[in-house]
């Protein structure tokens, strides 16, 4: 297949730090999610490829053209920035009829495809309610609509459902999907796997400005899983929990706080490790009152990775 | 191009109108408005000697030609593209089909627009108070109007000025104080040609009748070596014309970057 975005030994920095380095990619329509840490490169990559930022070295292409002032280009994009940014004395449909109307669509085309979004995302009811009104979530979901509003046939969203709620986000993925079921080529940024995976099975993982692995979800999950877990469990039954797990094949480590009534398991097998914390729960008077993941995050995974 | 411009323009006319920048101006812009209304009243009360017309030229070079157009276009102009990075909606913008000069010059228009409102209506009212009496004739009118154009001219040259730090700096407002009050103050007093390095020296070149003024303002005058009306319309329009070319170019080849 033919790809849609093109990146060649894509690099740039931001004074003395990296932003993205030597970066090679070809997307192609359908889903491909970023996956990465926070300042891992990935919304760096995605200014360059909506043309709001130049590499230092390398080229993008977006069918087949340079990105950087070209209309055509931006007419075919739509685009989700990070930041919780508006102009806040607008409402929403007159935020989204004012950018709608930078594609030359008349006054009735912007209104209707603006209601047509507002619907999409669920915020019909609020159009005419300031945007500095808006909870996290609505703003979010306008952001999102502001990318849909004109039909692109790219989507370019940087974290699209950060600050939403479960049935938001549910929401928004199932829209994503329906993207990719039209044959568009949506490029979507995360770094929460879980949200990823509700959307693609295709990831590029990113970290420190570089292309740290690309491949499907599986592939992704079994690196994921190789590292080590640290799971917290704070329990009046702490030691009797402690000692109900210690024989277990994937327990590579006890730690116990006996101040704060806690103990600090180390797992290589996160998924047995609750699956068997389930049975024990169910089986016997075990109170826990806390399950906490102190790396439980993608840095702590990625800074294994690449350690590795 | 044309088409573009005008798409910018009516999303900045219109979110613009509805800022509370535009509040704040335009209640700023009334103050002389109320001013006019206070010395009325004293006019009236015959606790004022002086004519409306006196009243409302001293208005008209100290309020309106060395403050109000001065701060309308430090203010629009300085954001013109500073307010899409302090805001963080600059991705909205570049984003879209439109060319980076169109926006430039769209929201130029647009702000120019909004405090071209502020300011005729400002200088409009102004002058009847004062003067809006039996004596009044379309003479006067005409004078109004010949004002406001005068004062409309100073500030699309400021606005331009000030547009384009605002492509070049990151902090355009301070630079723009320094000029706007410092050294447009400053420099207009100097005798020879240095004075002609001001906007508000071809604006008060335009207003020949003032410039052999006494009375307690007189002092401001004093020292202008008036350019010809037409050489200081041209030279206005060229002002406009450079610092607008100079934005657009600066506009649509530099990147700029918010803090994330």
């Amino acid at each position: 297949m033919t790809p849609v975005i093109e990146a060649r030994n894509l690099s740039r920095w931001y004074g003395n730090v990296l932003g993205i380095s030597e970066i090679n990619l070809d997307i192609e329509p359908g889903i491909t999610a970023l996956l990465g840490p926070n300042g891992a490169g990935k919304s760096t990559f995605m200014k360059i490829i909506t043309g709001q930022l130049k590499p230092n070295l390398g080229q993008v292409r977006i069918y087949g053209q340079p990105v950087w002032n070209n209309r055509e280009i931006f007419r075919r994009l739509g685009f989700c920035p990070e930041v919780d940014a508006f102009y806040e004395e607008l409402n929403g449909q007159e935020f989204l009829t004012g950018l709608l109307s930078f594609y030359g669509f008349g006054e009735a085309e912007c209104q209707k495809r603006a209601l047509q979004a507002l619907e999409m995302v669920g915020l019909q009811d609020v159009a005419r309610r300031p945007i500095r009104s808006y909870s996290r979530g609505m703003r979010q979901r306008i952001k999102i609509a502001q990318t849909v509003a004109h039909d692109p046939d790219i989507l370019i969203l940087d974290e699209p459902l950060s600050g939403l709620d479960p049935l938001s986000k549910r929401r928004v993925i199932r829209l994503i999907k329906e993207f990719r079921l039209a044959g568009k080529t949506v490029v979507v940024s995360s770094h929460v796997l879980p949200e990823v995976e509700a959307m693609t099975s295709e990831i590029i993982l990113i970290h420190h400005g570089k292309i740290l692995a690309r491949g499907d979800i599986h592939f992704i999950r079994e690196l994921l899983d190789s590292h080590p877990h640290m799971i917290r469990i704070k329990s009046p039954h702490f030691r009797e929990l402690a000692r109900l797990l210690a024989g277990e094949e994937y327990i590579l480590n006890i730690t116990f706080e006996p101040q704060v009534s806690a103990v600090v398991f180390e797992t290589h097998h996160r998924d047995k490790f609750y699956d068997r914390l389930n049975e024990l729960i169910l089986d016997s008077d075990l109170r826990l009152e806390e399950i906490t993941s102190p790396d439980d995050n993608l840095q702590a995974v990625f800074d294994y990775l690449v350690e590795r | 191009m044309k088409k573009e411009i005008l798409r910018v323009f009516s999303f900045y006319f219109y979110s613009g109108k509805k800022s509370s920048r535009a509040r704040t101006f335009f209640l700023l812009s009334a103050a002389s408005v109320l001013m006019s209304l206070v010395i009325r009243a004293y006019q009236l009360a015959g606790n004022w000697t002086e004519s409306g017309q006196v009243v409302f030229q001293n208005f008209l070079m100290v309020f309106f030609l060395q403050f109000l157009i001065v701060l309308l276009a430090l203010f629009y102009g300085s954001s013109l593209v500073v307010e899409e990075l302090d805001n963080r909606t600059m991705p909205y913008l570049i984003t879209r089909p439109v060319r980076r000069a169109a926006i430039i010059l769209g929201k130029y228009l647009a702000y120019l627009s909004l405090a071209t409102i502020m300011l005729f209506s400002s200088v409009l009212l102004s002058y009847l108070i004062l003067n809006l009496g039996p004596e009044f004739s379309l003479e006067d009118l005409e004078t109004v109007i010949r004002y406001s154009l005068i004062l409309w001219m100073g500030l699309a040259a400021y606005l331009s000025f000030f547009g384009f730090l605002s492509t070049w700096l990151k902090k355009p407002i301070l630079v723009g104080l320094a000029f706007g009050f410092g050294w447009e103050s400053v420099i207009q007093y100097f005798p020879g040609t240095t004075q002609k390095l001001s906007v508000a020296h071809y604006l008060k070149s335009l207003l020949p009748q003032y410039t052999t003024s006494g009375g307690k303002l007189g002092f401001l005058f004093i020292r202008l070596e008036p350019t010809r009306p037409l050489l200081a319309v041209l030279i206005l329009v060229g002002i406009v014309a450079l610092f607008l070319t100079l934005a657009c170019i600066i506009f649509s080849y530099r990147e700029y970057l918010f803090e994330d």
